[in-house]
């Protein structure tokens, strides 16, 4: 297991699917921060997290990740999770994330609702 | 509408923009110098739970220091040059824009400064409730996620049986639920701990694990920067449960009370599911043993004689009663030419691998008697074989006796084995070892002995399930009372006379578990 997470991004021409890797801490939550920023500055409306390789978050990463959501919100866009953990799901739930961020089972189950293209 | 209310409208519009914090001086600092007489200012604002008002923003060529030390006026204070507007919500002080300009202000002016002020006193007060209340929220939310979590942790490891998933669910459990970032679970390893699985580094020295064990209570070290709770299994300290550096926002700190006793808590839980896995595991293993036994005692069914041959003048019963536990008793017949021959043999050990060595014993002696050898052969050629094939310290007691119904003798082999018995004349006599058992060490010869053995003449051979057979206070039947049997009842018949031994030795253990496997078989000359 990782300590730091990673980061990477797929752009598409709609939106965006960001990818992490490891612990979504408050180092790891503003990594998430800063890229998902970069793309909302750059003009992506739609974002999509894919939480395939985090197994662990805690409250410092739910708070950022919340921010997250407000500010994309804040520029009428939206952002969207899948591929969660069941212990991470549960976590959003409860935390609230799910009432402003939809959740979806798999990727391609989210790309195709957020109708995100290549 | 009128200028001024027009004005006001224009001025009440840009401070509407102020964002909830970020940005908020230079926000409300651009709309005062934008829609006043004034172009130089200083905004100064004082943040929840600080005392001070603190320059959030000033304009380009303004010389004003970080905290504002003057008294702030309870309403706006305009001297020529300059106005001192205090920002309030009530009697809570929030800021104050101070302004400076040469053009000369107007009482209007100071009126639209004054509304200005109230109105983002009330915004700022707003901004701030609504954040606390997304705060207290959050937190609320927070606390029940965390009794969900430990909720969920019972219900989750106790689930888990295998303890590898399980390590790795208890650490990323441990580590959101207490804001850690890194952690390790210790698991008992003989009298010390060691790391079973860890996220990060945890320094947790040998003393600390040793202190943890005596006291076994929460420990924090390093400035309350790692913390370690023992992990409680049934009558034992079974792990211990350590995370170090606790997040917060601004990075890492020391851990809250409130964090060690949710660990603590935590660790309770952990302890339960490790005793769980720890007794599914042993369960599993019982059951592998079971099965191990169960074919076993088939593969020693398949090879002891079905029938009892029947040989002309000779009379012949058996008995072979196995052991719950399968133990290595072995018994084989073999007539040849109106010779008839018995084997009763003993293996060392329990289970699988006596199993094996019975096997391969009744594999031997199938060939060895098949080939027409004497019976001193037969014992030198078992032995050289057993004693090359076996695993060391694997040995058998054998007795080997054959009938000669013509000649009127008895032929024996006693290879470490409990003592035969001759039922000859109304005596009893007995059948003694005159050899090592077979499979100690390869050079043992054996040489048959040659007895008696007239018409009425009876052999009773036996395994030490017999004689040592215990009673409920662990008592042995004994030879002694066999003998005695053997000597009132000398004349039975060979089936008789077994099952008046089975009775007999029944009798005498009552309720108390078989141990070891029975075997007997008599045979009489008519």
């Amino acid at each position: 297991m990782t300590e730091e997470l990673k980061v990477s991004v797929d752009r598409k021409s709609n939106g965006a699917v960001l990818y992490t890797k490891g612990y979504i801490n408050n180092v790891g939550g503003e990594e998430i921060a800063n890229r998902a920023y970069e793309l909302m500055d750059d003009g992506v409306r739609i974002l999509l997290l894919n939480l395939r390789e985090t197994k662990i978050v805690n409250s410092i990463g739910i708070s950022i990740l919340i921010e997250i959501i407000e500010k994309m919100m804040d520029q009428g866009g939206k952002i969207a999770f899948c591929c969660l953990t069941p212990v991470i799901h549960k976590t959003f739930q409860i935390m609230g994330l799910a009432n402003y961020a939809a959740i979806f089972d798999s990727e391609d189950a989210a790309v195709k609702e957020l109708r995100l293209n290549n | 509408m009128s200028p001024l209310v027009r004005r006001f409208a224009e001025f009440v519009n840009d401070l509407q923009q102020i964002d909830r914090a970020a940005g908020r001086g230079e926000a409300i600092l651009d709309a005062f110098t934008r829609h006043t007489t004034f172009a130089v200012g200083a905004v100064y604002l004082r943040e929840a739970r600080d005392l001070k008002l603190r320059l959030a923003a000033k304009t380009e060529h303004c010389v004003a220091p970080d905290i504002f030390e003057e008294e702030v006026p309870a309403d706006l204070y305009a001297s020529p040059g300059q106005v001192v507007v205090p920002l309030r919500c009530g009697r809570d002080q929030l800021g104050v824009v101070k302004l400076t300009g040469e053009a000369k202000h107007s009482e209007e002016d100071l009126e639209v400064l004054r509304a200005a002020a109230a109105f983002v006193g009330t915004l700022i007060a707003n901004q701030r409730l609504a954040q606390e209340m997304r705060e207290g929220d959050f937190q609320l939310k927070y606390r029940l996620w965390e009794l969900e979590s430990l909720y969920d942790i019972g219900l989750s490891i106790a689930g888990t049986l295998n303890i590898d998933e399980l390590a790795d669910e208890v650490l990323f459990r441990m580590i959101s639920l207490i804001n850690a970032r890194r952690a390790a679970l210790f698991l008992r390893d003989g009298d010390s701990f060691k790391v079973y699985r860890s996220f990060g580094e945890v320094d947790l020295d040998r003393d600390a694990l040793r202190k943890l064990q005596s006291d076994g209570a929460p420990m924090t070290l390093w400035s309350g920067t790692t913390v370690a709770v023992p992990i409680r299994g049934n009558n034992a300290i079974i792990g211990v449960l350590a995370a170090a550096d606790h997040e917060t926002r601004d990075g890492i700190g020391p851990f809250e009370e409130n964090e060690l006793r949710l660990l603590s808590l935590f660790a309770n839980q952990v302890g339960i599911a490790l005793e769980n896995a720890r007794l599914h595991r042993e369960a599993l293993e019982k059951q592998v043993m079971e099965r191990e036994l169960e074919l076993a005692a088939t593969i020693q069914r398949d090879i002891l004689p079905k029938s009892i041959p029947t040989v002309e003048r000779i009379d012949v019963a058996a008995l072979s009663r196995p052991a719950r536990q399968v133990g290595g008793d072995y018994h084989a017949f073999f007539d040849r030419d109106g010779v008839l021959s018995m084997l009763v043999a003993d293996v060392a050990g329990k289970s699988m691998p006596a199993a094996l060595l019975v096997s391969a014993l009744h594999a031997a002696v199938q060939l060895l008697f098949a080939e027409g050898r004497e019976l001193g052969d037969i014992a030198t050629e078992l032995n050289m074989h057993i004693h090359r094939w076996s695993a060391e310290n694997k040995f058998i007691t054998a007795i080997l006796a054959s009938i000669d119904r013509d000649a009127g003798t008895i032929e024996f082999v006693n290879a470490g084995h409990n003592p035969g018995y001759l039922l000859v004349g109304g005596r009893l006599e007995t059948l003694k070892s005159h050899g090592l058992p077979i499979g100690i060490i390869s050079q043992s010869k054996y040489v048959s002995q040659t007895r008696p053995f007239p018409s009425g003449s009876a052999v009773v051979l036996y395994s030490d399930g017999i004689t040592e057979a215990e009673n409920e206070v662990g008592d042995e039947f004994g030879n002694g009372r066999l003998e005695e049997l053997l000597r009132e009842r000398i004349n039975d018949s060979p089936a008789a006379l077994r099952d008046l031994i089975a009775v007999a030795v029944d009798t005498f253990t009552g309720t108390a578990p078989q141990k070891d496997d029975q075997t007997l078989v008599i045979a009489r000359l008519a």
